[in-house]
């Protein structure tokens, strides 16, 4: 439960994202809005949500519910410029979008989002709760004033917190951070150590979370840390006219953390990796993903991700080991991080994975690239040899043409993608091997991860 | 200090919503809400989406998402016989309304009676019953009743008389 979510809310969001095939950013947007990472006020597109409905009802003359479920539910109206054509020219509209009375209006783009979170409270549970919000509507739509849609907003704030509550398990999310934010003292600016010197005492507190875990939740706070400034001077009486327009800030800066984000997270691309042709075995598979799982690391925090890879095994072996209650070498064996891969090894494993990801990249070239007469001279050379290449490749799939181009074609996206990252994660460890040699910070760190777990898992080992 | 670590939690969850978020083959395959929700509030004898249909039918979950939907738009629905009835039963409450079939006499087809206590009568029953299902226009009220012929000349006539007389027949009055 690291992520601090259940399967049902995934599920949930998804049904609603994948129906209305909503943008990236449309999609942080409305997981932001359920996990409640909205301020100043958790409430506020709820309160949005509300007034943008009763809008609706008064414009289309909505006589129940139904038809309002009806608009929120309509795929074909996920979109700013459907919402515009199809009321831009009714009443209750100015020239940015709805209005409901003198005191509340929104965007085109500000309404196609609320109508996701509309479709979202109607469907959440897997449509749990489907005819309780129904009800609501009815009541909405017999009154579609300002003071109905206070009622209603304040009905969706507690069936949204009870969801919350049901799941989304943010408490213990909660203490790891207050913890981390009490560790760095008001600090934004954090190094590999930090993270390193931060798991070693949350070790010690007997909570025991993987490493990776705790880098994961890094990750996290180098993207968001900067928000926190903004967020306290909210708490301060003298800044009060800085709340003005300070969601909207956050919105903007919460919304380029999404912009900033890839299209599909590189563990994402592994785990959906295509049928096919064997491009990638499934244990280059696994190597990749422990490599790249926590992106951007591995192009900024080579040290971590070494760390990571290396002692995040060890410690997964033994996590794993300690919940089957046995197989495979013991506790203290374990522990002791003798079986721990060297930083010298895992870097010249990720060059070879790197190197295979470019031979692959220019064998799916040669087989997309047929008529190479008008070519120069240069690159149909370049060609032909991966195409000689191809037939050296001794992997299950290979020996079929029509086969191997269909899944070439298939997996090519990926296999640019993480034919980056791979190239990314070796300049970042050839920088790392360069200022502080391996072969020293391997042993060092060994030290101290042995050290970590010994005490950590001292009762399990001695059992 | 305490909701800057409660942000960061919430915005942690966020991110891995978004970047992992479900990738469930079997889901994506499912008619959507839209779908659905067209499928319920249809008119009757209007189009129907055949995969939609075949959906309802033929997927566990698609069915109770679809039913959830249907009950929600119900002036009243009955998901299952109230009580466990031993053999045919011919009447039957739903919500504030009574249903009762009346035998055939003298070769005229069976007639189902709804009778409501006040109010707005329904203009459409769907029933089901595992994963068969009829869905039949009840026509205008006269008096405080609607009065349908089971025909059994008519195939979603007898199939609608063969379930309401199954005590595990759910229904719904639109």
């Amino acid at each position: 439960m690291t992520g601090g979510y259940d399967e049902r809310c995934a599920a949930d969001l998804a049904n609603v994202g994948d129906g209305r095939d909503l943008s990236r950013a449309d999609r942080a947007w409305l997981a932001r809005v359920v996990t409640g990472a909205v301020r100043p006020n958790r409430d506020k597109p709820v309160w949005d949500l509300a007034h943008a409905l009763a809008a609706l009802a008064g414009a289309t003359g909505a006589r129940d519910g139904r038809d309002l479920i009806t608009l929120a539910l309509d795929p074909g109206l996920a979109r700013p410029a459907a919402l515009a054509a199809r009321f831009g020219d009714g009443p209750a509209v100015d020239d940015r979008g709805p209005v409901l009375g003198t005191a509340w209006s929104t965007s085109w783009a500000g309404l196609a989002r609320l109508l996701a979170l509309a479709e979202f409270v109607l469907t959440a549970e897997d449509l749990a709760q489907f005819a309780t919000v129904a009800s609501w509507l009815d009541e909405l739509a017999a009154a579609p004033d300002p003071d109905s849609a206070a009622i209603l907003a304040k009905r969706l704030a507690r069936h949204l917190a009870a969801y919350r509550t049901a799941h989304l398990p943010l408490a213990p999310l909660e203490r790891r951070f207050r913890a981390l934010l009490t560790f760095l003292g008001g600090r934004r600016s954090v190094t590999d150590d930090d993270i390193l010197d931060f798991w070693c005492t949350e070790m010690a507190t007997g909570e025991r979370p993987g490493f990776r875990t705790v880098a994961e939740h890094f990750v996290t706070f180098e993207a968001a840390g900067h928000l926190l400034d903004g967020l306290e001077a909210l708490s301060t009486p003298a800044a009060l006219d800085a709340h003005e327009g300070w969601d909207e800030r956050l919105d903007a800066a919460l919304g380029d953390l999404a912009a900033a984000e890839p299209a599909a997270a590189l563990a994402t691309l592994l785990a959906d990796w295509p049928q096919g042709p064997k491009i990638l075995t499934g244990a280059e598979r696994e190597d990749l993903t422990d490599f790249l799982r926590l992106e951007p690391y591995h192009r900024t925090r080579p040290l971590t991700t070494l760390r990571a890879v290396s002692f995040g095994r060890v410690q997964s072996g033994i996590a794993n080991r300690l919940r089957r209650g046995g197989g495979g070498a013991d506790i203290a064996e374990r522990a002791s991080c003798l079986e721990a891969e060297s930083y010298g090894a895992l870097r010249a494993r990720a060059g070879l994975l790197a190197a295979h990801l470019t031979r692959m990249l220019r064998i799916a070239a040669a087989l997309r690239i047929a008529d190479r007469d008008a070519l120069p001279e240069a690159v149909r050379s370049a060609l032909e040899a991966a195409e000689a290449d191809l037939h050296r490749v001794r992997r299950a799939g290979f020996d079929d043409r029509e086969g191997l181009s269909a899944g070439f074609a298939a997996a090519e996206p990926a296999l640019l993608r993480l034919a980056e990252a791979a190239a990314d994660l070796n300049r970042s460890l050839d920088g790392l091997a360069h200022q502080r040699p391996l072969d020293a910070l391997f042993p060092a760190d060994r030290g101290i991860f042995a050290v970590a777990f010994a005490a950590a898992y001292a009762r399990e080992a001695a059992a | 200090m305490s909701d800057a670590a409660r942000l960061l939690a919430e915005i942690h969850a966020a991110r891995a919503l978004v970047r992992d978020g479900l990738r469930d083959a079997e889901a994506s395959a499912r008619p959507d809400h839209a779908r659905l929700w067209a499928h319920a509030t249809r008119a009757p004898h209007g189009p129907v989406d055949l995969a939609t249909v075949r959906a309802i039918r033929s997927d566990p979950t698609t069915g109770r998402r679809y039913r959830t939907m249907l009950g929600a738009v119900a002036l009243a629905h009955a998901p299952l016989a109230a009580a466990a009835s031993d053999g045919a039963i011919v009447r039957r409450r739903v919500g504030a309304y009574a249903l009762e079939i009346l035998e055939a006499a003298d070769g005229a087809p069976p007639l189902l009676v709804l009778r409501g206590e006040a109010g707005q009568m329904p203009r459409v029953i769907e029933a089901w019953l595992d994963d068969e299902t009829a869905r039949l226009d009840l026509g205008a009220a006269t008096e405080g009743a609607v009065v349908l012929a089971l025909d059994p000349a008519v195939p979603d006539a007898a199939l609608l008389g063969r379930m309401l007389r199954d005590p595990a027949c759910a229904v719904f009055l639109l």
